[in-house]
């Protein structure tokens, strides 16, 4: 797989074996898989205020919505841009690149749930656990190309 | 003949401003903290990786004072943008 930017200013993913495309559908895969209620996480330090009850009705639900909606767009670019075996292309244009690096977090913030990858020596891990590593680094390297060549 | 000087006070209960506050957390980029700053705030960037910088040296950086509702929506902004965030009120 290669991954960089594009001159319209864009990102490409080149997508060259199954490897590769299953790589990509672990993204939402790892994202929605470890239970993690990513608006529950952002919000918990909010405190036992009154409003509290009201942020709860109000705004976690759109929060839910709004990362729920992150996942829906890499899972739809995905199946538009190919099967799932041969190469293809996936173009990230610039507009997009918040809904992409969005996902991309959510799936290493599961796994860093999960895993607690920052206290853990990868010479160490289990073979699953080191898997699920070399994802969150390759999500925090895509990450990385996002935020130098597209959102700035 | 003196004139009368007749002084009247309004009392005008102010709210107490509210502190919006991002946390630290160990998975967003600290680029990407001082990008989502920039952009909703409008801060310029040595500002707002200053105050980045403060999240992840002191775990938690006041990101923004004023008036209640404000900050109630730029705590979900910030919130949405996947960064841990509260509200309290300023001392």
């Amino acid at each position: 797989m290669k991954v960089g930017p594009t001159l319209q200013g864009g990102l490409r993913i080149d997508v060259e074996t199954p490897l590769d495309w299953m790589v990509l559908r672990c993204i939402s895969y790892d994202a929605r898989g470890g239970g993690l209620d990513l608006a529950d996480r952002v919000s918990e330090a909010m405190g036992e205020d009154d409003s509290l009850a009201d942020w709860e009705e109000y705004v976690l639900p759109e929060l839910r919505d709004g990362f729920n909606g992150q996942l829906d767009a890499i899972e739809g670019a995905l199946s538009i841009a190919g099967s799932g075996e041969e190469p293809a292309e996936i173009h990230i244009a610039r507009d997009q690149a918040d809904l992409w690096y969005g996902g991309l977090n959510q799936a290493r913030l599961a796994l860093e749930e999960r895993y607690g990858f920052s206290t853990a020596d990868p010479e160490e891990m289990t073979p699953g656990k080191r898997s699920a590593w070399f994802r969150s680094q390759f999500y925090l390297h895509v990450q990385s190309v996002l935020l130098e060549h597209v959102m700035r | 003949m003196s004139d009368t000087l007749t002084v009247t006070r309004e009392e005008v209960s102010l709210d107490v401003p509210w502190n919006v506050i991002v946390h630290d957390d160990p998975v967003n980029l600290m680029g990407y903290v001082t990008l989502v700053l920039m952009k909703i705030f409008g801060y310029p960037e040595s500002r707002a990786t200053a105050m980045m910088m403060e999240v992840h040296k002191r775990g938690r950086s006041v990101v923004w004072t004023g008036e209640r509702e404000k900050a109630e929506f730029y705590t979900q902004q910030l919130q949405a943008h996947q960064l841990k965030t509260s509200m309290e009120k300023s001392e």
